[in-house]
């Protein structure tokens, strides 16, 4: 079968390539981390992008800061949330060494601020609200911040993929308290928001693309997750969003659904993320490489 | 305890904010605010299928008649308030409005007219656009659009006490920002109006979906820091039909048919807070900024319709009825 869709794509990203190295959100801005990892993923094993590939990683070597946290592009000096992702790129060029170790390790020391010591202590003494359970840690998008359902799952990805390499005693118990806190933030449909499951006693609706990241986090948990996978499915029917419909596509297929090949003809869209993603979904594409285990 | 430690023991950090002004004093007296009086008007709006662009050049020459020569030949970027959609509720500024406003300034003769937001729970920004009837109703708008949440960015330093943060490109380069606000009640800051409707102007892709960071450095705190930072601004505020309860996403639809525009955006909102029946003096991130703009009836010069003809009550939450203005 001639791949048009997933070889379109893959030529839009080698050609919309920054001279540095990385990828920005569209074609011509500066180069993020983000759009650069998916990018990297989409085009893994291509072998016309093997250059391609080379000088990415050197540009997104060179992001980590000294606490192993890497920045989030290249005018933002701040480390967040993209290092779970940068940590997954590790994995998938088997680059286990020193900037792995420290990867992963501020990965692992880092959880929503919900979770810290004075924190607990004070949820010990009675104070605090009841309806968000947040007793279990996940990650937030920056350090000193709350956790969300988004970087709790690209977090779960990258420290899962790679658990045979990380040597640490509180991986296992990490990925765990991670899972619950996906589980626990379920909306009453099995889907997910992308915070909590409620505000103010009001039900949450959930949502596509934080649904699709939900069940990208949970591959491999034995808890009853039928109802959300059910409601993937049933959203992946009606898709409106295409960023939606594409995480919903790597989520189901990580999961092991055979769903049809998108409309072959279908142009490349003008948003790079967009475009690695659909370049991901596709069933030749490179979404197995964020299937994951779990920690032995 | 302090506020960080409050967020996060209440779980509000996880959920969307906290209620700031729980932990400040009403009753400490409000600085004297900037000289001068502030104009503000307030137009009636029977729905967005009337001309909409004459009122507003005509409240705009009421209330600010050196716009029109300052928008001449510059950029002009409008900021609405998308946020979500819901079919059933009123949560974004009407794409109605939005395309009055766009052919408001075009007629002013800003070189270039701009539409640029960065909602902060959606990430898939033009889609939440499109839901919410934008293409529809602004032709081209995919080329007027730009997404602040994935816009390229520059750092400024001193905000809010924090060593740096970054903004958007788009935003830091406009010469003129319109806040094309919402006019609707907010479960954690009381309302949410022109002020905190700059909110959009933080970058996702470096402070996440939603922008947690501004929640920790406390609502209120981070409205006030917002508009202290975008000074060259206008205000205009779709009050045709807003939100009332449980807002800024799950209240109800409230008309009150009004349109309310203004150069000094703590004069705005002030008076959008009366005509939904709050005591903007109440409203703790109105307090924080009272030495930039006015809030009292003393110093604002109504253009217009009185406060008194269209002051249309919104239901507030339990949490917050002490604003209600008596």
């Amino acid at each position: 079968m001639a791949e048009v869709y997933l070889d379109r794509r893959r030529a839009a990203l080698r050609r919309t390539q920054n001279p540095d190295g990385g990828w920005g959100y569209f074609p011509g801005k500066t180069s993020w981390l983000e759009p650069t990892a998916y990018a990297m993923l989409a085009l893994d094993g291509d072998p016309a992008a093997r250059e391609a590939a080379d000088r990415a990683w050197k540009l997104v070597q060179s992001w980590q800061l000294p606490d192993g946290s890497w920045r989030a592009g290249a005018t933002v000096e701040d480390g967040t949330w993209v290092t779970a992702l940068a940590v997954t790129l590790c994995s998938v060029r088997r680059d286990y060494g020193t900037q792995f170790e420290k990867g992963a390790s501020y990965l692992l020391g880092t959880c929503g601020a919900e979770n810290r010591p004075l924190v607990r202590f004070l949820r010990a003494l009675g104070l605090g609200d009841k309806e968000v359970d947040t007793s279990h840690p996940g990650w937030p998008w920056r350090d000193g911040n709350s956790s969300w359902l988004e970087p709790t799952a690209h977090a779960l990805v990258a420290l899962k993929k790679s658990a045979a390499q990380v040597r640490s005693p509180v991986l296992k118990t990490r990925v765990g308290e991670a899972e619950q806190m996906v589980l626990v933030r379920r909306c009453r449909d099995g889907g997910w928001n992308y915070g909590v499951r409620s505000a103010l006693h009001v039900d949450l609706p959930s949502y596509p693309e934080t649904t699709a990241l939900g069940l990208l986090a949970l591959q491999g948990t034995t808890a009853p997750i039928e109802e959300s996978i059910a409601l993937g499915r049933h959203l992946w029917l009606r898709p409106k969003s295409p960023l939606a419909h594409a995480w919903l596509t790597i989520a189901l297929r990580t999961w092991g659904d055979a769903l049809p090949a998108p409309d072959e003809a279908e142009e490349p869209p003008k948003d790079i993320m967009l475009t690695a993603l659909q370049a991901l979904a596709h069933p030749n594409g490179n979404f197995r490489l964020l299937k994951t285990g779990r920690p032995a | 305890m302090n506020r960080r430690a409050f967020l996060t023991v209440t779980g509000t950090g996880a959920t969307a904010g906290f209620a700031g002004m729980k932990l400040t004093h009403r009753d400490t007296p409000l600085p004297a605010g900037p000289a001068g009086n502030s104009a503000v008007a307030v137009l009636r709006a029977d729905s967005y299928t009337k001309d909409l662009v004459s009122p507003i050049l005509g409240g705009i020459r009421a209330c600010s008649p050196q716009l029109a020569d300052y928008v001449k030949g510059r950029r002009v970027l409008l900021k609405p308030n998308l946020v979500e959609f819901d079919s059933n509720t009123a949560i974004n500024t009407d794409p109605r409005f939005v395309m009055a406003a766009y052919e408001v300034f075009r007629t002013l003769g800003a070189a270039e007219v701009m539409i640029a937001e960065g909602p902060g729970h959606r990430r898939d920004t033009l889609d939440l656009a499109d839901q919410a009837r934008y293409f529809d109703n602004v032709p081209g708008f995919e080329g007027l659009f730009t997404d602040l949440n994935r816009d390229d960015v520059s750092p400024v330093t001193n905000f809010a006490g924090e060593e740096r943060m970054y903004f958007p490109n788009t935003a830091l380069g406009a010469d003129l920002i319109v806040s094309l606000a919402k006019m609707k009640t907010h479960h954690w800051a009381g309302a949410t109006l022109a002020m905190k409707n700059f909110f959009g102007l933080v970058p996702g892709s470096v402070y996440g979906w939603p922008k947690n960071k501004l929640h920790y450095i406390g609502i209120p705190q981070s409205i006030v820091a917002l508009n202290r930072r975008f000074r060259k601004t206008f205000a205009l505020v779709d009050g045709i039909v807003g939100m009332e309860g449980n807002g800024p996403i799950q209240g109800r639809p409230k008309a009150s048919h009004v349109i309310v525009m203004g150069r000094d955006l703590v004069a705005v909102d002030a008076t959008c807070c009366r005509i939904m029946g709050i005591d903007p003096a109440k409203v703790e991130y109105l307090r924080l900024a009272a030495d930039m703009g006015h809030i009292g009836t003393d110093r604002i010069e109504q253009r217009g319709e009185t406060v008194a003809s269209v002051r249309t009550d919104f239901e507030l939450l339990e949490s917050f009825r002490q604003l209600r203005l008596v």
